[in-house]
């Protein structure tokens, strides 16, 4: 198991966020946690990634406990995030940008490698090389975020709703990059995504979280009917004939 | 036409001061958010380590007696030292407080310097002679003539600010220190050291402060434990005018303020002109009411709005 997040609970002030949430992440999957707004996904990816400190629970990766570890050390330890709303540095050209994926490498000759690789992947970016990031569409901008959490070579890389303010066509570009990702170079995953269609079609497993607490948990090939994940989801007691009526 | 070009060779020079005093607060603000009120006070302690503590009358030179290039040296490392001192011990613990408890702090840190001057030194005035050779004047040419020590500091201010932005721009703390400015949770999280880049932050700051430390004196000639006060409170509004949390924009503002004030006092008719500074602050509402935001907006200011 390469991220272990164990019944973690985090508080905002005196609020319980999440409360016993546990998550697991194996080398090389895709895992998914969905849930409708509010249910404490991206607060789940912040307590990961050291922004959020959990009250109990522990978060161990690579056997290692990162709980309490200020965010740039978690970086240091091969986790890689890209926050809800992407975050790019607007007063930074696109290369700067994505220089500062390198912080915290030392391996040159390894760096320029990886550089070259991303601007491959992301051809946009190579050709926008010296324009300010502010300047770039929000696909562009999710591709130079994307782009620049792989230079921090990451072991297991984070996205929270990589669909925010996308075009549909765009999204499905975001996804199939991801896919390659993992299926070339064995990048874990770890994605938080408001549509559960979308992560049942992207995610090897799945977790549905509501409210702060864990509603479900499954593998994505098991779920496929999307019944089960749509009561979880909307927490109708009685389920499926309710449910299947809501669009979404 | 003589008349002009000294004034405005006056107003660049003023305004450069500004623009380095604003620029050395705006450096923290942008980092950590923090209004430094003790910055004034920071350029006070550089110019009190010139001379010998002690509460006598007359000033005894210490390290205002060697040589030049050392002096330089020795007075930026005190006022290095004191910023990073004031950093761990004191705003290191409140990073995760709200701006406004930061800038209390700040004042009480100003105020306690000051004492501890006090304390130290006394409180009459002393007068130091520094670089008595920077106070005269020079002949631009016929009938021109103005003060060196004015075309030095516009010289140091320039090339204080290319450096610093050769920094920024070119190196990689420099670029890691841009994008922590901008959203230093982010920065962070791409494994961006938060602590060396506040650290660092504080280092340009007391640098700053300690070069204009030598300024100052060498303009006044007068050491005085309440002489960070009044530029603080210009350099404040300097980067408030100019833009919180935009390094262009505390230059900017650095600028408009000195430019201001000295052109007010050339064109202010006699009886005004003890009012001047009066008339800098009504301009400076003014200006508030026109943008809020200041002249240079960054996109921390609009998150903020």
């Amino acid at each position: 198991m390469l991220l272990n997040v164990e019944n973690i609970t985090v508080h905002y002030s005196r609020l319980p966020a999440l409360r016993d949430v546990s998550v697991t992440v194996d080398q090389g999957e895709i895992v998914c946690i969905v849930g409708p707004n509010g249910a404490g996904k991206s607060t789940t990816l912040l307590a990961i990634s050291g922004v959020l400190n959990p009250t109990s629970g522990d978060i161990t990766f690579d056997g290692k406990r990162i709980n309490g570890m200020a965010p740039e050390m978690v970086a240091r330890a091969g986790i890689s995030q890209v926050p809800e709303g992407r975050h790019v540095f607007t007063t930074l050209n696109v290369e700067e940008n994505l220089r500062i994926g390198t912080s915290i490498r030392r391996d040159r000759s390894d760096i320029e490698k990886d550089f070259k690789r991303v601007l491959e992947i992301f051809p946009v970016l190579a050709e926008r090389r010296r324009q300010s990031a502010g300047k770039l569409s929000g696909g562009e901008q999710q591709m130079l975020v994307i782009g620049r959490a792989l230079l921090t070579s990451p072991r297991i890389m984070t996205i929270d709703e990589p669909s925010l303010g996308l075009a549909p066509n765009l999204v499905d570009r975001v996804y199939e990059t991801l896919l390659e990702l993992r299926n070339d170079r064995g990048l874990t995953l770890l994605i938080v995504e408001q549509s559960s269609e979308r992560a049942l079609k992207a995610a090897d497993r799945l977790y549905v979280l509501r409210s702060g607490q864990m509603q479900l948990e499954g593998k994505a090939a098991d779920l496929q009917d999307g019944v089960k994940v749509r009561q979880a989801y909307f927490g109708f007691e009685d389920g499926a004939v309710a449910a299947d009526e809501v669009v979404f | 036409m003589d008349y002009i070009i000294q004034t405005i060779i006056s107003a660049l020079s003023v305004g450069s001061f500004y623009a380095l005093g604003a620029l050395g607060i705006g450096l923290l603000f942008s980092v950590l958010r923090l209004i430094n009120f003790a910055h004034g006070d920071f350029i006070t302690v550089g110019a009190f380590a010139l001379i010998v503590p002690s509460a006598a009358v007359s000033a005894t030179v210490a390290i205002g007696g060697l040589h030049p290039v050392l002096l330089i040296v020795c007075i930026v490392a005190i006022v290095v030292t004191l910023a990073l001192i004031s950093y761990f011990i004191v705003f290191q613990r409140l990073q995760t407080s709200s701006p406004a408890t930061m800038m209390i702090v700040s004042f009480a840190l100003g105020y306690t310097l000051q004492n501890a001057i006090v304390m130290i030194y006394g409180g009459r005035p002393k007068a130091v002679n520094l670089f008595p050779e920077l106070t005269g004047q020079v002949q631009l040419s016929d009938g021109v003539s103005v003060q060196l020590l004015q075309l030095v500091i516009i010289a140091v201010t320039w090339i204080l600010l290319i450096a610093l932005v050769l920094f920024l721009k070119r190196t990689k703390v420099g670029v890691q220190m841009r994008a922590a400015a901008e959203d230093f949770r982010m920065a962070r999280m791409l494994g961006v050291n938060g602590k060396n880049v506040i650290a660092l932050a504080f280092i340009l700051s007391g640098g700053l402060a300690g070069i204009m430390s030598l300024l100052f004196v060498t303009q006044t000639g007068v050491l005085t434990f309440r002489m960070g006060v009044p530029i603080m409170l210009f350099f404040f509004i300097a980067t408030v005018i100019g833009g919180m949390g935009s390094l262009v924009g505390a230059v900017v503002g650095g600028y408009s303020v000195g430019i201001v004030s000295v052109v007010l006092s050339a064109i202010l008719p006699e009886e005004l002109r003890g009012f001047r500074d009066a008339c800098v602050f009504i301009l400076v509402i003014v200006v508030l009411l026109a943008r809020p935001q200041g002249i240079v907006l960054t996109k921390a200011a609009k998150e903020r709005v």
